[in-house]
């Protein structure tokens, strides 16, 4: 029998995350690279590590091979325990039924019997879609403070863009009154942030009954939440204040890549006593050449510079070739500019190379992206928006 | 390469490294921005795949253990073998304070006994290179010699009346051995590793105590070379190697990692350093920096100029703030206004406003751990 532990988390993993095109065509959302030398999915999984939480359940479903691979052991994160650790959970065959993730819920409903090993009072359901430092244990003391069944993470958003997204209604005791999604008239500026803990033995009633029910869609914020809500369950929200980033977007992505580079950081990466862990690909530290320039940027490690980069976010183990000009440009793991080569406004994928004197990008317009793996010719332009992956030749 | 072990000795006198080594030993002197020397030997022995590596230490091993621990970074904490760490220790066969690495290795006779591996490497930590391990054991496995060394040609290595040199036959043989020479006979400096089978170093080293011997060159290498009794062959390393026997030549070494080529050879994509990972966001550049011919290390913050220069994990170089020719470790700052050339930096050291300080060229000035100036 396994240990106690008093929350375990449970990180879902599985969406696509379409919205960012060609850049989740081979991975999933949170295996996608961020912020130099990071992926998404380190930021849950720090946040796990520095609340003092170990027992952290992935939910993997589309193109699991990389993340899988990328947490290992979770020894980055010093998730390699003996008593709890980082699972990934895959959907698998339960007797004669064997079936995907239909939904958020009943990701968590196959994997009850991962969660009952270990006799949580609480669980924590987490994402794998933001950038953010938040102490899920002050969360925690809060939910038990308020002696609640539920606790939703919300942050208050800017009124007017309140209508795009999940909206807590909350009484001056922090309890929730009402949720409302997407509402056009909206009574609060709460949005969730999809966050949620629930006291285990209460959710564990509602994700049966929700699977029971044969019309419900099977997902926290559609039916658990409302259902909990309708039948007079405490539910309260955990506001926070700190850095909160949606990565789900091209745009967003390249946006909050570029956060990392305003002064003062909006997000403290430097916090020694909330470090953001990472698998460390043991590369030399990075090198810059005679008549290179590197403006206001973050450079990591195995990079050699021999160009010219401005306001730009340098993976690991890039190169950027004498008389390449980089600009407001994110350059993911392994990719070379080769000489002479402009990128603006871009998004450059693993191991993608930038042929001689190529253009990628323009000074305004949206976002160009070169996809994984892909070798663009010498002289060759691509457009502001245009996505360039295997399948498109010049 | 699951039947050979490391031992890895790391006692060396480092008088001549000064400041560098007084709180460390050689093994674990910071280098090239995010490592320790020992981790370019370490690594080369978990590359070609061995399980079982031990490192005896002798003084000053707090940063060696706190920088090794488990051996998670190198992959060698599993059940079975592993990392140990060998600290000295007093019983009534171990004097605890060794004179040398016969003394070191007997004092460790146990470990040799109870590991399973047919083979042994040993070696010192006095040279810095990445080689193919492999193809060394495979050279020594292949030749019938009862004990193989290696060795390198390069001239940079060679120090007057210090090293040990070798007069290598057409055959790969060792036909001499001449140690301190005050001018080598011979262009191949040993480099202080050798492998042979296990339970023959064993036999050796008990041998060559219970005579009183405490030199395993002068004591036990050179008559098996003279003689003949056993076989002695030598197999090349012709990658860079560096002798960090002196604050210049570490200084040099860090300097010669800049260039592009001698940097690529030194990390080549086959051969990674591993190395205690320690989670630090990318480096950041700001708007009006002029960084050139550095090395960067990641948590860095650059604001002023830096020009050939090797900056660790953490250091801050102020706007304004000029660095040229140094080598600023773990946690060093440099304030704004102040102007520093051919320098060392040791970690943590602060060098404040508008301070200057410019070491000659041929003997950079070493500012020690934590101290401000």
């Amino acid at each position: 029998m396994m240990r106690k532990k008093t929350c375990v988390a449970m990180l879902l993993a599985g969406g696509q995350g379409s919205r960012l095109g060609i850049l989740t065509q081979r991975v999933a959302k949170p295996a996608v690279p961020y912020g130099g030398k990071y992926r998404i999915i380190d930021f849950p999984l720090s946040n796990c590590t520095n609340s003092g939480i170990d027992t952290v359940g992935v939910l993997t479903q589309y193109q699991p091979l990389e993340l899988n691979a990328y947490i290992g052991s979770g020894a980055p994160w010093d998730l390699d325990l003996t008593n709890g650790g980082v699972f990934v959970l895959p959907p698998y065959q339960k007797g004669k039924v064997g079936e995907w993730y239909r939904g958020t819920a009943n990701a968590i409903y196959q994997n009850m019997a991962f969660i009952e090993q270990y006799h949580p009072d609480y669980v924590l359901i987490l994402s794998g879609d933001h950038i953010y430092k938040m102490d899920y244990n002050a969360m925690l003391q809060h939910h038990i403070r308020h002696g609640a069944d539920a606790t939703i993470a919300v942050r208050e958003v800017p009124w007017e863009e309140a209508p795009r997204f999940g909206i807590m209604n909350t009484d001056s005791e922090d309890n929730i009154v009402e949720f409302e999604e997407k509402p056009k008239k909206p009574k609060s500026n709460k949005a969730s942030m999809g966050v949620y803990i629930f006291t285990w033995e209460k959710l564990r009633k509602y994700l049966t009954e929700d699977e029971a029910d044969k019309t419900s869609s099977n997902d926290f914020g559609k039916n658990i939440i409302p259902k909990m809500l309708a039948e007079k369950q405490v539910l309260v929200a955990y506001s926070f204040a700190g850095y909160w980033k949606d990565v789900g977007t091209i745009e967003s992505l390249w946006e909050a890549n570029m956060d990392l580079l305003a002064t003062p950081m909006p997000i403290d990466m430097h916090d020694k006593k909330w470090r953001i862990f990472a698998r460390n690909p043991g590369y030399a530290p990075h090198y810059i050449a005679e008549g290179a320039v590197v403006h206001d940027s973050l450079v990591t490690e195995g990079t050699e510079i021999f160009g010219h980069v401005e306001h730009s976010v340098i993976f690991s183990g890039v190169t950027v070739e004498e008389g390449a000009k980089v600009e407001d440009a994110v350059i993911m793991p392994g990719a070379v500019i080769k000489r002479g080569a402009v990128v603006r406004r871009s998004i450059i994928a693993e191991d993608a190379v930038i042929g001689a004197g190529s253009v990628v990008g323009e000074e305004t317009g949206n976002i160009a992206v070169v996809g994984f793996g892909v070798t663009l010719p010498a002289g060759v332009s691509v457009a502001a928006g245009q996505q360039v992956d295997e399948s498109v030749t010049f | 390469m699951k039947d050979v072990m490391g031992v890895i000795y790391t006692g060396e006198n480092d008088a001549r490294l000064r400041e560098l080594t007084m709180t460390r030993a050689i093994a674990a002197l910071p280098v090239a921005g995010r490592y320790r020397v020992i981790d370019f030997l370490v690594s080369s022995m978990v590359n070609a795949r061995m399980r079982n590596v031990g490192v005896i230490m002798q003084k000053n091993y707090h940063s060696l253990m706190d920088h090794l621990g488990s051996g998670k970074e190198w992959d060698l904490h599993g059940k079975n073998d592993g990392l140990y760490l060998l600290p000295p220790f007093l019983t009534r066969e171990n004097v605890g304070v060794y004179t040398g690495v016969l003394d070191a290795l007997r004092s460790n006779t146990n470990y040799l006994s109870r590991s399973r591996q047919e083979y042994v490497v040993f070696s010192g930590t006095n040279f810095i290179y990445n080689t193919h391990m492999r193809e060394f054991i495979q050279y020594h496995l292949d030749s019938g010699a009862e004990i193989s060394l290696m060795y390198t040609r390069d001239p940079s290595v060679q120090r007057e009346e210090f090293g040990t040199y070798l007069n290598v036959g057409e055959d790969g043989r060792v036909l001499d051995i001449e140690k301190d020479p005050t001018k080598p006979n011979n262009d191949a400096t040993f480099m202080e590793v050798f492998i042979c089978r296990r339970d023959l170093l064993r036999q050796l080293v008990d041998k060559a105590v219970a005579h009183g011997q405490h030199d395993i060159i002068r004591d036990v290498l050179m008559p098996m070379a003279a003689t003949g009794q056993a076989r002695i062959n030598a197999w090349e390393h012709k990658g860079p190697v560096w002798l960090i026997d002196s604050v210049q030549a570490f200084f040099r070494f860090n300097m010669d990692v800049l260039n592009t080529q001698t940097r690529r050879a030194l990390f080549p994509e086959d051969l990674p350093v591993f190395t205690k990972v320690r989670d630090e966001m990318p480096a950041r550049y700001g708007d009006s920096v002029t960084c050139v011919n550095s090395l960067v290390a990641d948590g860095c913050i650059i604001e002023g100029t830096v020009e050939n220069s090797i900056l660790f994990r953490g250091v801050r170089i102020a706007p304004d703030a000029h660095v040229k020719n140094c080598i600023i470790m773990q946690d060093g700052q440099v304030h704004s206004g102040a102007y520093i050339e051919n320098c060392i930096l040791d970690k943590q050291a602060v060098i404040k406003r508008n301070a200057r300080l410019i070491g000659p060229d041929a003997y950079p000035i070493v500012i020690a751990k934590n101290v401000v100036i």
